[in-house]
């Protein structure tokens, strides 16, 4: 049974991802990542993955949609065709990156056999049979990134960090002293506009940034944890952005914030490091923490959690931010100069009569 | 049970994916975008009965509170898509006008 759902889901993944490569309409194209994001989630769960699994329904489902299509209305959605040659050319270099790929898979071991390096490997057998003994913690995967690779995480958070630095760098800070007058059809905060939606997320937004909470808090027994924490966060405030505008949702969580906290996530991660190093144990040894250890364990990996999911939370606002402050100066902008087109246009035969 | 639970569900996530295929206008492709969420919800709920693994309960729940936004965002998207190109045809015509 699981071999046929899995069939025909990989079925749909391809079909998907055809059809997105084909169409001429980038906004059709967004739309069928928006589902092929759904099926590779579901493949994860069929798969066993839960944590992968919901990553992937985080990220796939609020911010990476809303990031395409902020673009696409800043650039426009329609592909023009490309001359025949460059065609060929930008085929012939998929074809062999793709096979390349499928080689390169060919000497991995199938899934599930029982030779692979994955069941072989001592450490892998330390991880399943030692880890929940000495961490005392019944999700595997959550001591294994904060813990015993607790490193690689922490570079992680630093990727994170870089990412909303750079966006910061490029389009976030705003240059122009003055801001733009707010248009009177462009305010957002006219009162009869999309009632019904902002009644509903109003009531909405509360259970989104909860679950995201119960997502941080529970990582040591579930599937979940910063990142995933994060995510959700950052997509309960785009909802409140969405309905009530850009402009609305940075004076209630201002960007100068945002700055500080992107900061404060990798201060706490690496602190907890500095911290342990203080208690006579190695960087981001948490069993220093506290008399036991595995008591120290806990606290350490839950404060690192909240580091991360700080940094995650507060990146993803901004970068989302950034991109719709682009937008909206840009439709702004445009409304003005039309504006003053059209008065001239007005005035010009009155003044000429 | 919980098979034949699925693959109705995987039919039914295939008649959607013909819609979102096919088209023709925007909105079909929304609304199957949408459709194909809600079918994820109950396909990840009843793989994780299929496999007695109660915490994947909690990635349904995700799709559950999120898609709602990622709609939100899409129809934003084709409102203000709209605005522009309105906005596009009265200059248009303005330039034509004199």
């Amino acid at each position: 049974m699981g071999v046929a759902i899995d069939i025909i889901l990989l079925l749909f993944l391809l079909s998907i991802a055809f059809a997105a490569c084909v169409t001429r309409n980038l906004f059709s194209a967004a739309m069928l990542f928006g589902i092929f994001s759904l099926i590779s989630a579901t493949l994860f769960v069929v798969l066993d993955a839960v944590d992968v699994a919901m990553t992937e329904a985080a990220v796939g489902t609020g911010v990476s949609t809303i990031l395409i299509l902020i673009t696409l209305a800043s650039t426009g959605y329609r592909v023009s065709p490309r001359p025949a040659g460059r065609q060929v050319l930008a085929l012939a270099v998929s074809v062999v990156l793709g096979a390349t790929m499928v080689y390169g898979t060919l000497d991995m071991p199938s899934l599930g056999s029982p030779d692979a390096p994955v069941h072989t490997h001592p450490i892998a057998q330390y991880y399943t049979e030692v880890s929940p003994v000495e961490m005392g913690i019944p999700n595997m995967v959550t001591p294994l990134l904060a813990s015993y690779r607790g490193y690689d995480t922490l570079g992680e958070t630093a990727v994170v960090f870089t990412a909303g630095i750079g966006v910061l760098a490029l389009i976030g800070r705003r240059r122009r002293k003055d801001p733009l007058p707010i248009v009177e059809e462009f305010r957002e905060g006219g009162a009869n506009r999309h009632r019904v939606l902002r009644v509903i997320s109003k009531q909405l937004i509360p259970p989104i940034l909860l679950y995201a909470c119960y997502v941080q808090a529970h990582g040591d027994f579930g599937p979940g944890g910063g990142f995933q924490a994060g995510v959700i966060f950052a997509s309960g405030l785009m909802l409140f952005m969405l309905l009530f505008g850009v402009e609305h949702a940075r004076r209630i969580i201002r960007p100068v914030v945002l700055e500080k906290l992107i900061a404060l996530g990798l201060l706490i991660y690496g602190g907890v490091g500095l911290v342990n190093i203080l208690q006579g144990g190695a960087f981001l040894d948490y069993r220093t923490l506290a008399h036991d250890p595995q008591h120290g364990l806990h606290y350490g990996i839950l404060t690192i959690e909240l580091g991360v999911g700080i940094t995650v939370a507060a990146v993803i606002t901004t970068i989302i931010y950034s991109f719709a402050s682009h937008l909206r100066d840009h439709v702004m902008q445009r409304t003005l100069r039309l504006r003053q087109g059209a008065d001239a246009a007005q005035t010009s035969p009155e003044s000429g009569a | 049970m919980y098979a034949a639970t699925a693959l109705l569900l995987l039919l039914a996530m295939g008649m959607t994916l013909v819609r979102a295929l096919r088209g023709p206008t925007v909105f079909d492709r929304i609304l199957a975008v949408n459709m194909f969420g809600t079918s994820t919800v109950l396909m990840v709920s009843v793989v994780s009965f299929m496999h007695h693994v109660t915490d994947m309960t909690d990635i349904a729940l995700i799709y559950a509170l999120l898609s709602f936004t990622g709609t939100i965002a899409v129809l934003r998207f084709v409102e203000i898509d709209h605005e522009r190109r309105e906005m596009e045809r009265a200059e248009q015509e303005r330039e034509v006008l004199p």
